[in-house]
């Protein structure tokens, strides 16, 4: 162990919760902007973060009527701070709404397979609005075809009609522990990342080293 | 409601993330401590230096309640000796700075924005990942804090050309497995090239996607088989060579 070492566990020791959260929620939003599908719902982070946001806000409400100068300049950082955060949750959850809009069947059946995929109100959302498409769909075309050809999510005849979000596009990532060596499925390339290092490659490759925290895109 | 922007963040984004590095403040006055929602703010008082998120240093700035004191690697000397190595080596990018050893306890671990690569103690000869859209902030809303502004913004553009000549060039190594190490890349650079790497590794992936398939079906025979097919791939790679 060196100095280092020592460094780092000390300032990780002194290091706040909420700082800690906003790092984690800042790392779930460029994820969420970057990769190609849909990721796990964050719901402790989401939870804290949300209750934090909601006592900030009482608290602004209830000292705006101070016109004290000096308590109305805290006022103004609170707020700067708070309209960020709430930037951060608003386009974290309207990146994931996107990819619900894109990919619905996909994800409801990834969603019926893993249930932490979306949070309650996202799967209120995406069955509701799937519902109301389809129920749209038939009464306005869907009805007057053969009944073979009304289905939106027919797999036979070895096409799906499910999109599906591709997952081997490429991503730009950065190495946060040793993950050692990685290969890519399909090719011949066999690469070791370091941490620290930053590198183009497949989502699919480095999709589990990401959920795991071990790889942070970028 | 839906976010109607492409995958990929984009220049006000990476600009937003930017704001979050902490950068070291004077103080001109004395300001109460603070509890906000990224962790506790200090105290602070005159003349005392303390590291702050950049978007809370702007606000200080533009009230005059603070100076900023750049980071070390935003000199001319350190800017003239980082555009010396970029030109130099022109098969990579100039060393980031040394990540920061992981925690032992594994808890989560940092990473830029989060990091202090920006702050006074900062290494003075490696640019950090926001170190484009830093200086350009800086420079705009801070550049009395700076001792020679103008020379800074020339080196700066410098270095951009010089890097983004890189990143082009880079492209001839790109193929359609990915893998391709961009050590030492810029938030902004990653923003600018992510569109056009991106499309040019996934454009080869499907031009190759059959012969892809091919193997991805030998290799998993192969096995299921627990035949080891490592001779057939090296002759396979000489043909391909020929």
């Amino acid at each position: 162990m060196d100095i280092d070492d020592i460094l780092a566990e000390v300032t990780a020791d002194a290091v706040p919760q909420e700082t800690c959260d906003l790092q984690e929620l800042t790392r779930a939003w460029v994820t969420e902007r970057v990769a190609p599908e849909i990721l796990p719902y964050p719901d402790a982070l989401m939870e804290r973060v949300l209750e934090r946001i909601r006592k900030q806000i009482e608290l602004v409400e209830d000292q705006t009527g101070n016109m004290d100068p000096k308590t109305n300049f805290k006022l103004i950082v609170i707020q700067t701070e708070l309209e960020r955060f709430k930037f951060l949750v608003r386009s974290f959850l309207r990146a994931r709404i996107a990819k619900l809009d894109k990919h619905p069947l996909h994800i409801f059946e990834s969603h019926t397979n893993d249930p932490t995929l979306l949070s309650p109100s996202e799967h209120q959302y995406l069955t509701q609005h799937q519902a109301l498409l389809s129920q749209h769909y038939h009464s306005s075309f869907l009805s007057q075809f053969p009944d073979a050809l009304q289905r939106l999510d027919d797999t036979t005849g070895g096409m799906s009609m499910i999109d599906k979000p591709d997952e081997d596009t490429a991503v730009f990532c950065r190495v946060l522990r040793e993950v050692g060596v990685v290969s890519v499925e399909g090719t011949d390339r066999v690469f070791e990342m370091k941490r620290g290092d930053v590198w183009v490659v497949r989502w699919s490759a480095i999709r589990q080293r990401v959920l795991l925290g071990d790889i942070e895109l970028i | 409601m839906a976010l109607p922007l492409p995958p990929g963040l984009t220049p006000p984004e990476i600009a937003f993330l930017c704001e979050m590095e902490l950068v070291t403040v004077i103080s001109r006055q004395r300001l109460e401590g603070l509890e906000l929602l990224g962790g506790p703010l200090p105290p602070l008082s005159p003349p005392q230096r303390t590291p702050l998120p950049l978007w809370l240093a702007f606000l200080l700035k533009r009230q005059r309640r603070a100076n900023i004191l750049p980071p070390p690697w935003l000199s001319p000397h350190s800017l003239t000796a980082i555009l010396d190595h970029e030109t130099k080596h022109d098969d990579a990018f100039s060393p980031p700075p040394r990540f920061y050893p992981l925690p032992s306890n594994n808890t989560l671990p940092f990473s830029p924005p989060f990091l202090s690569s920006s702050t006074a103690d900062a290494a003075p000869d490696a640019l950090p990942y926001h170190w484009l859209e830093l200086g350009e902030m800086l420079l705009e809303a801070a550049a009395d804090d700076f001792e020679e502004p103008d020379n800074v913004r020339k080196l700066l553009r410098g270095l951009r050309e010089a890097r983004m000549a890189k990143l082009r060039k880079g492209v001839e190594v790109l193929d359609a497995g990915g893998g391709v190490r961009m050590n030492g890349v810029g938030g902004m650079e990653v923003g600018e090239g992510r569109a056009f790497v991106g499309g040019v590794i996934d454009g080869l992936r499907k031009i190759a996607a059959s012969r892809e398939q091919q193997k991805k079906d030998r290799d998993r025979e192969e096995r299921e088989n627990g035949y080891p097919g490592t001779a057939d791939d090296y002759d396979e790679n000489e043909m391909d060579m020929q």
